[in-house]
């Protein structure tokens, strides 16, 4: 290689080679010496929209109707809650029965009012938590709460400006906030909403969505019920045919609800040839289908420390962690989040990989939340 | 209390590799990791049945069988090699030039690359020939540099290397200009400055060179299973050699006695130590770390003077159909407004500028996602402070959505390929993004900005005098060989050799 000369003078090559070093000394010795600013405008925002965890007080319960009751939460601290996408969800922490629980819950309330939140719960048969929540919590009761969290949103870029609805249940919660905010903000063209439940008095807000529908042109809503006939409501299931009356070429679903209405829709979905593009769902959990209940041990590796609990065959491993009174990190339990991303170290288990890293499933990590035991098992937890 | 040789605060690239090198020199090594995953922006997401690289990881010097490079050897050392699959992309760059329509494709290896200059530009051979000349001195000292462990003398080193010292002081274009690089050579040359966060006239030739050669020698390499095969593949080594890493664990403090490092403190575990290696922000460290009276006031001035470089808002397309069906050939895609970096430079000081970097890991592994789906991330850089401006409690997700938009227009407007009927999953990601996970200063990525004092060489020839605290140390993009993948990497292997001389 031919030498390249910058500088015939050699002297000054020198002091120009060492002035990298010594100019850098210099140039700093004028500048404050106060300690270094670390947090800048981006960072104050992290902070607001997504806080570590809340402290939060109820401050007012609403009886929807007779088995679902809305929670309204303010931050104990007086700030205002996160700014959150409509269909987010938070989780929250309940203490009863001398352990943890925590459960994920979609906000129900609008997205441009965060003086508080509201989150709807229906009580479940053998729900623990949403038996607590509509039995024994009252108003001032505190909580801490995790999030918001979720991607079951409406984007511009992606999903068609008309949208279908269809909503089950209390399925409707986070549906209910998406329609309000959609309609406001004029994101969308139109909406239809199909809202199945099982009898007339499960409806919930239909005051609200029928006041809705009238002020506005493009919002259409069908309720549909499962278990009461009435000559003045459609009976049934979300069907092909009720699909096919929608008019859906094109159009984006948006579905929420129980998981035996999941399975129904998909089955049609795959038969009316709807790419996957047009189908955005909110995450479930499939539940495991077993008359067999073994008791295994759980060993759980988490910094430094080992502790064994027992497990069943029929909970899953994050369920046997707060019945074995262990705090485990846990926010979507659906196998979704990864907050509760594990190692197997041994044992063999039923498990839910579709939302991990492809390498991790190679590595067998798993989501302990949708892992079921068929041994021993031995985790190391975050 | 735990007692550890060395605790690495964060598991990124630069962490990993200073904690597995270390413990496998026999030292008892703790990671205190705050996030869930281990390499930092190394590691990928899923959505919907995509999982996606948080960012384009395309290593330079890799190399694979027969032709070794530097990241190759540094893997073999550390044990990883044979672990991981590393996927060799076929060309380096596809450059658009939006004024003039334009369209350049370089190939990967020096002598092809020289070909096509040609061929683009007539009379560039022999300028670009002593280019890549230049490129090998300067790889040659820089070795020998990063080796040696006392202090440089400088007339011995030019001895050595004269061509180093010479251009040392030297910015690109300057360099360029005196071995008579026809400007349109330097202009398609130069493409690659985008990757590192600093305007090109601020970046010395010698850290621009060492870096396009690597790229060109070698040729871009990606992970098969994401950035994140790589980041599990060392921390499971890590862990094999006797390694302890803990997650969700945030340092809080590092205790510092006569000026000494003593131990870290988490939120709920304290450890007694002698070293730490800082894979984070000295601004961080200095700033909120260590307790006042006991962080030295030289290094609070030097921080004080470093400017953040450049943070980005990417955009990950999951589309639903084959890179065939969409017309999607190149693996990165430079789109520009101008090849000349000095005005496209300040045309990005806007916050829609229209400087976009596509890339799609199909082209160079085509099980990068499921068949008849392919992956397209579109990358826009921000310097200014235009986005914070632009950005409000209120119209963030919109702003989101907006950027998003046009980022899809500029990519389809300019390369003529429709992708926006095929995206069947998107997310954004912005500062505010990088911010979250990293905890970097204004969600900050490249690390400082690469300018005058900051540069590379003056970095280096002052990481000794800037360790005033004994005992603590840092690596990664914050540290002394700046912010690219490779780099990052390689300056683990060198952090954790220094502190293994102490």
């Amino acid at each position: 290689m031919k030498d390249i000369v910058m500088e015939k003078d050699q002297k000054k090559v020198f002091a120009k080679f060492n002035d990298l070093a010594l100019g850098r000394r210099d140039i700093t010795k004028h500048s404050s010496k106060d300690l270094p600013k670390y947090s800048y405008a981006v960072n104050e925002f992290v902070s607001v929209f997504h806080p570590s965890q809340m402290e939060v007080v109820v401050t007012k319960i609403v009886e929807e109707n007779e088995n679902t009751k809305s929670f309204w939460i303010k931050r104990e601290d007086g700030e205002s809650m996160p700014p959150f996408q409509a269909g987010s969800y938070i989780t929250l922490e309940v203490h009863t029965n001398g352990r943890i629980y925590k459960r994920p819950y979609t906000i129900s309330s609008d997205t441009d009012s965060l003086k508080e939140y509201r989150i709807t719960i229906q009580e479940e048969k053998n729900g623990i938590v949403s038996h607590y929540m509509c039995y024994d919590c009252k108003e001032n009761d505190k909580f801490t709460v995790y999030g918001p969290f979720g991607h079951f949103h409406y984007s511009m870029i992606r999903d068609s400006s008309d949208i279908i609805c269809l909503a089950g249940g209390s399925g409707i919660t986070g549906v209910r906030s998406m329609i309000f905010d959609l309609l406001k903000s004029k994101k969308v063209s139109s909406i239809a909403l199909v809202y199945g439940t099982k009898t007339v008095n499960d409806i919930l807000w239909k005051k609200e969505f029928d006041e809705l529908a009238k002020k506005n042109k493009n919002f259409k809503v069908t309720y549909l019920l499962s278990e009461e006939k009435r000559d003045d409501y459609p009976y049934g299931l979300m069907d092909e045919e009720l699909l096919r009356s929608l008019n859906l070429e094109g159009k984006t679903f948006f579905v929420s609800g129980p998981v035996a209405m999941y399975q129904a829709l998909n089955e049609i979905f795959i038969k009316l040839d709807i790419p996957n593009k047009f189908i955005r769902h909110e995450e479930f959990r499939d539940p495991l289908e077993t008359d067999e209940e073994e008791i295994y041990e759980l060993t759980i590796h988490q910094k430094g420390n080992v502790t064994v609990i027992p497990c069943k065959s029929s909970e899953t491993l994050v369920q046997s962690m707060e019945e074995g009174r262990f705090s485990a990190p846990v926010h979507c339990t659906v196998g979704v989040c990864g907050y509760c991303r594990s190692k197997l170290l041994s044992g063999t288990v039923k498990t839910d990989t579709s939302a991990l890293r492809k390498k991790d499933v190679d590595l067998k990590y798993i989501h302990p939340c949708v892992t079921y035991p068929l041994s021993d098992v031995e985790i190391e937890l975050p | 209390m735990e007692k550890f040789d060395c605790i690495v605060i964060g598991a990124g690239n630069g962490g990993l590799v200073s904690a597995l090198t270390l413990q496998k020199k026999g030292k008892k090594v703790l990671i205190l990791e705050k996030g869930l995953a281990p390499g930092g922006l190394a590691t990928s997401f899923r959505r919907g049945r995509f999982e996606f690289d948080v960012r384009t990881h395309e290593l330079c010097g890799y190399g694979g069988v027969g032709n070794n490079g530097e990241i190759d050897s540094l893997f073999e050392r550390l044990g990883i090699d044979s672990k991981i699959e590393m996927m060799q992309a076929q060309e380096t760059f596809h450059v658009i030039d939006k004024l003039t329509k334009d369209e350049y494709t370089m190939p990967v290896g020096v002598d092809h690359f020289i070909e096509k200059m040609e061929e683009y530009v007539p009379g560039s051979r022999d300028a670009m020939t002593t280019f890549f000349g230049l490129c090998e001195d300067i790889k040659d000292a820089l070795s020998y540099l990063h080796s040696e462990k006392g202090t440089i003398d400088e007339k011995d080193l030019y001895q050595k290397f004269p061509n180093f010292v010479q251009l040392a002081p030297y910015k690109v274009d300057a360099v360029l200009e005196k071995i008579k690089m026809p400007k349109k050579a330097i202009e398609i040359l130069s493409t690659y400055w985008v990757y590192f966060g600093s305007a090109i006239d601020d970046v010395s030739f010698v850290h621009y060179a060492s870096i396009v050669y690597s790229y060109v020698l070698y040729g871009p390499a990606i992970p098969k299973y994401t950035s994140h095969e790589l980041s599990r593949a060392l921390e499971n080594e890590f862990k094999s050699a006797g390694g302890t890493i803990y997650y969700l664990s945030e340092v809080e403090k590092i205790d510092v006695e006569d000026g000494e490092v003593t131990g870290v403190q988490t939120k709920d575990q304290t450890f007694a130590t002698s070293h730490v290696i800082a894979n984070l922000s000295p601004k961080v460290v200095y700033g909120k770390m260590i307790q006042k009276e006991n962080v030295p006031v030289e290094n609070c001035q030097l921080e004080n003077e470093r400017i953040l470089g450049a943070r980005e808002i990417t955009v990950y397309l999951g589309l639903n159909a084959s890179l065939e069906d969409i017309g999607l050939h190149h693996s990165t895609y430079f789109l520009s407004n101008n090849l000349n970096s000095k005005v496209e430079y300040k045309k990005m000081q806007e916050v829609f500028h229209g400087n976009v970097v596509g890339f799609v890991p199909n082209v160079i592994n085509a099980k990068a996602s499921p068949d008849g789906t392919c992956i397209l991330t579109l990358t826009s850089l921000i310097f200014g402070d235009g986005f914070d401006k632009l950005v409000s409690k209120e119209n963030y997700f919109d702003v989101k959505e907006q950027f998003g938009d046009y980022l899809i227009r500029c990519f389809e407007e300019t390369t003529g390929i429709s992708i926006r009927k095929y995206i069947e999953e998107i997310e954004i990601a912005t500062p505010l993004t990088f911010a979250r996970y990293t905890g970097h200063p204004s969600g900050a990525i490249y690390g400082y900005m690469a300018k005058g004092y900051d540069n590379l060489l003056p970095r280096i020839f002052s990481e000794e005098e800037e360790t005033r605290i004994k005992g603590l140390r840092f690596c990664g993009g914050f540290g002394s060989r700046l912010s690219d993948f490779s780099s990052t990497y390689l300056n683990g292997e060198d952090v954790a050799m220094k502190t293994l001389g102490e």
